[in-house]
């Protein structure tokens, strides 16, 4: 063994029972996870409660850490996206574009307008493969079995219509330095239209049975209130920070490389910062989204889906920080480079780490049934918090 | 009269053997579950009597919701699985002294009242003459009864909602 | 008044009254048993219709003995009990979770020859008797005694496993139960008020010619008791004891094989008898019309079964549907509206019996009521409020949802934050 990790050993040994000793008093401590089945994923969360009331409540993350961070390190910048495909696993596509993004902007590279329309449509497929199925998610976390079922089953056809493009369901792997890696397939712009109006009809489902439903709202009305100033210290982002009522995305405020700024569209806030205002956010997501693609669908322009890139891809020397409005909140890639095959450093700031980093504030005083909704409606992917 | 005699021989046989364990288990949620059976077995003798009515009250008030409170009480104040090492049976010679008079007394007051008087062949009790009887002989003491649960919740209430500026002023 | 014992026990008991008496007592166990492998098959069923699944399939045709696979496969597993249990109790309570649902089913008249006026009566080598295991006078009363036992089972499952999720789910239960035993006890009285007598049998005699007590009580108390039935089950939306996403599994955490069993048996159960209590109190049992003849009390037993089963997929429908309630919210609606409106309902049909009785003036009548039900709302809104730490007026009056779009799309454009202002105005002083 060598000394780094004996040290990092003791560390984390020391980490651990300081945790231990400051939560060590005579209220209840219980262990959410990392199997918990509502964690969906392996967070942890160790609680001390004093009745059902959360008395202190810590979030403990890593154990899913795969260190992907440090692999890229060791790979080409065409095997990375292969790798962050799986940071965010639900709307992997859009993973991929900020990294790709950065590396153009290295190597400065003029992307075709066809390959920047279809990238959009993508991203905006994943988007809404993602949040619909936190939309029927969230009722299950609070009981409802059945929302669950039909989100599944209405992102399975989003899902098919990405596969249709990039031959994946889950993990495309398809944006590229320069462009895309294939065109569109016939025929599939027509169906690509009928699935939007079918998640359009989706969204009215899970309104009429969850959004409308007096149980749900009693539920989900003033439980985990962010005040915008808190969200906004804590480095919430996404549907988090605006359903607190702060106008902030990304698609619209720093649109690189995406051409968002040529759609027709609207940032949804929502005033109240509490779950419903979350998951309410959300929703208008969805519809935004299909709306987006539908004009994305109408307006694609016709032309090559690559730039000119030599064979072997090699970034100049140089940094590049580039961030985008994910489903789950701003991700962003900072990415240095020393000219060579591989990137130096990668640092990926994902959304969910910051988003799971409020509930020791959030989860303060709340009941534990509460817990659930609240870490619902924050809604992360455990791939998102631990890389 | 045979099958009740046997009946009535096992199911005081259960009581008393529930009894004691109430006051000698060295687990609270054990001596809680022993009272439930000495409880269950008062029921099974005022059935027994006729008393059907009774028998099922009891049943209700004491098992249904009496000893409930006693378990969640019991449980929110943090019951231990096994043995408990705070229960003493310190004061049990002088415990045992007075349970011995009151048994004795309420024998004693039993047969000097009834003698060898026999209960009649036919002893059910309706529902009904319980309720005549409730609410026109017994009616005071009924409603004494009752103005003193009123109070008893009202004193619980004032207990549990401390407004907070008093907790201030206390501390 | 007569005593309603059973008719076949009112004379001298032979050897053929003790066989009728065994042979209802096992054809009801049996019948029970069946139907909760029925029940379970059902709600699997038709909870994947409604989920878009396809659910049990294989086992049998339509997956029909898919319960009793899973039955022999819990059977044949290890059997399991946690080195921190506390063993005498934690083999005990599955038991007591599952003797009570079979003993409120001894009392549920299940069919009967109701034909023409009849008594219900039906006779059976030269003897009459009910289709029910016992009708003692009391039998309303053991309902509820039963269903209050109830609670046993998950109170010590809970204790007894020596683990916090269960202890949580053991605490979470006995407050419910003994709550919205209450409400339970009170709409029952509104049935009491009616039928005027205990025996179930009775209860049922007494809404002859379609007289149900559903209407006859005016509903209030039907739904009252649907909900606080659906609570005393642990049933969804009220499943707070078991809910998986918060308590794992609740009282049943750290149970496996046979004891696992029993409790899934004993919880499949209630929704039986208790869908069964249901059709005795409020829809006449097993009356209904006679298309065509039968033996009559077929027909009982057809109606009976056709009434529960509305119930019971009533009971799935609930599950499919509705989230789960929180622990203090359960609390509200079982204290600050059940029981008060339980409560003054009782009232009203009493006073409504005895104006009748007396021959008073409807009309007064009415409007008293009236007033005292206005008189009771607000002097309970105005002790709520007395007693709220925290008034919250917004979460009494939900808005609906079409209101919450228009008004939440209308705060949108004007109660829009300002991020750089809010970057320097809040964040600098903070930090």
């Amino acid at each position: 063994m060598s000394q780094t990790e004996q040290l990092s050993y003791i560390a984390g040994q020391a980490a651990d029972a300081r945790l231990n000793l400051e939560l060590e008093t005579d209220g209840m401590v219980i262990n959410l996870g990392p199997q918990h089945p509502a964690t969906h994923g392996t967070l942890r969360l160790v609680a001390r409660l004093e009745g059902e009331e959360v008395v202190e409540a810590e979030p403990i993350m890593g154990y899913m850490h795969r260190g992907y961070e440090k692999l890229a390190e060791v790979r080409t910048y065409l095997q990375v996206t292969a790798l962050i495909n799986r940071i965010d696993w639900l709307g992997s596509f859009a993973n991929e574009v900020p990294f790709i993004l950065g590396a153009e902007q290295l190597m400065e590279i003029e992307v075709p307008d066809r390959a920047r329309w279809i990238r959009t449509l993508l991203f905006e497929l994943s988007r809404i493969a993602n949040i619909s199925l936190f939309l029927g998610e969230m009722g299950l976390q609070l009981g409802a079995v059945t929302p669950a079922f039909f989100a599944f089953r209405d992102r399975e056809f989003v899902l098919n219509q990405i596969e249709q493009v990039t031959g994946g369901r889950f993990h495309p792997n398809f944006d590229r330095i320069g462009g895309l890696k294939d065109d569109l397939p016939a025929g599939w712009i027509a169906e690509t239209k009928s699935v939007m109006k079918r998640m359009r009809t989706f969204c009215d489902e899970i309104e009429d049975l969850l959004v409308g439903n007096e149980v749900f709202e009693t539920r989900m009305r003033g439980i985990g209130v962010i005040p915008a100033e808190v969200g906004l210290s804590y480095g919430l982002s996404g549907a988090n920070i605006r359903a607190s009522g702060v106008d902030w995305d990304l698609r619209r405020d720093e649109p690189v490389g995406l051409v968002y700024d040529q759609l027709d569209w609207k940032v949804w806030t929502h005033p109240d910062g509490d779950s419903f205002a979350r998951y309410w956010v959300r929703v208008q997501e969805v519809r935004e989204a299909t709306k987006m693609v539908e004009q994305i669908l109408d307006g694609l322009p016709s032309g090559p889906i690559m730039a000119k890139v030599p064979r072997i891809i090699k970034v100049p020397k140089g940094e590049a920080y580039i961030q985008t409005e994910n489903p789950l909140g701003a991700m962003g890639y900072y990415i240095i480079s020393k000219g060579d095959l591989t990137p130096f450093r990668l640092k990926i700031r994902s959304a969910s780490f910051n988003n799971i980093s409020i509930t020791p504030w959030l989860l303060k005083g709340t009941l534990v049934p509460d817990i659930i909704t609240i870490l619902g409606s924050l809604y992360f992917i455990l791939g998102d918090i631990d890389r | 009269m045979v099958a009740q005699n046997i009946a009535f021989g096992v199911m005081v046989g259960i009581m008393g053997l529930s009894a004691i364990r109430v006051v000698t288990t060295r687990n609270v949620v054990h001596a809680a579950l022993y009272l439930m059976v000495v409880l269950a077995t008062v029921a099974g003798l005022f059935l027994l009597l006729g008393a059907e009515f009774l028998g099922i009250t009891q049943v209700l008030i004491y098992i249904g919701a009496v000893i409930v409170l006693f378990l969640f009480g019991i449980m929110l104040t943090g019951a231990r699985i096994g043995k408990e090492k705070l229960l003493s049976h310190r004061n049990k010679v002088p415990a045992l002294m007075i349970a011995t008079v009151i048994t004795a007394v309420s024998i004693y007051a039993a047969i000097d009242y009834f003698g060898a008087d026999k209960l009649p062949e036919e002893t059910r009790t309706s529902t009904k003459e319980v309720a005549n009887s409730l609410f026109s002989q017994y009616i005071i003491p009924f409603e004494v009864a009752s103005v003193l649960l009123l109070a008893a919740l009202i004193g619980a209430i004032v207990i549990a909602r401390r407004e907070p500026h008093e907790e201030n002023l206390t501390k | 008044m007569i005593f309603a014992v059973d008719l076949l026990l009112r004379d001298s008991i032979g050897l053929v009254e003790v066989g009728i008496v065994l042979l209802k007592v096992g054809v009801a166990f049996v019948l029970l048993l069946l139907g909760v492998m029925l029940m379970i098959w059902f709600e699997r069923k038709f909870i994947s219709d409604m989920q878009n699944r396809i659910g049990p399939n294989l086992a049998g045709p339509f997956g029909i003995f898919q319960t009793l696979a899973d039955g022999i496969k819990l059977f044949f597993k290890e059997d399991q009990v946690p080195a921190k249990a506390d063993p005498l109790v934690f083999r005990l309570a599955p038991y007591l979770a599952l003797v009570p649902a079979f003993l409120i089913f001894t009392v549920v008249p299940i069919g009967g020859d109701f034909s023409g006026g009849g008594d219900g009566t039906v006779t059976w080598w030269g003897r009459q008797t009910f289709l029910q295991v016992a009708d003692p006078p009391i039998g309303f009363l053991i309902i509820l005694a039963m269903s209050s036992m109830a609670v046993y089972g998950v109170l010590l499952a809970g204790w007894a496993s020596g683990s916090k999720y269960p202890l949580f789910s053991a605490i979470r239960v006995s407050a419910q139960m003994v709550s919205y035993e209450v409400a339970l006890g009170l709409s029952f009285a509104s049935v009491l008020l009616m039928s005027k007598s205990f025996s179930t049998h009775d209860i049922v005699l007494s809404q002859g010619g379609y007289e149900w007590n559903l209407w006859m009580t005016g509903l209030v108390p039907f739904f009252i008791f649907l909900l606080a039935v659906t609570a005393e089950m642990n049933r969804p939306p009220f499943d707070l004891v078991e809910a998986e996403q918060e308590l794992v599994g609740g009282f049943h955490t750290e149970y496996s094989s046979l004891r696992f069993a029993l409790f899934y048996l004993a919880e499949f159960m209630n929704v039986i008898t208790m869908s069964g209590v249901i059709v005795t109190l409020f829809l006449g049992g097993p009356e209904g019309p006679e298309p065509f003849p039968l033996p009559g009390w077929l027909w009982g037993i057809f109606w009976f079964c056709l009434k529960m089963v509305v119930f019971l997929a009533v009971f799935v429908w609930f599950r499919a549907t509705l989230p789960r309630f929180r622990y203090d919210q359960l609390m509200n609606l079982g204290w600050k509206l059940l029981i008060p409106l339980s409560l003054v309902w009782f009232l009203a049909l009493a006073t409504l019996q005895v104006s009748d009785n007396r021959d008073w003036n409807d009309f007064i009548v009415l409007a008293s009521i009236f007033g005292g039900f206005v008189l009771v709302g607000l002097l309970l809104k105005r002790a709520l409020k007395t007693a709220a730490h925290n008034p919250d007026p917004d979460l009494s009056a939900p808005a609906t949802a079409e209101n919450n779009v228009e008004e939440n799309a209308g705060r949108n454009t004007e109660n829009n934050f300002d991020i750089e202002n809010l970057k320097e105005k809040d964040l600098g002083g903070k930090n």
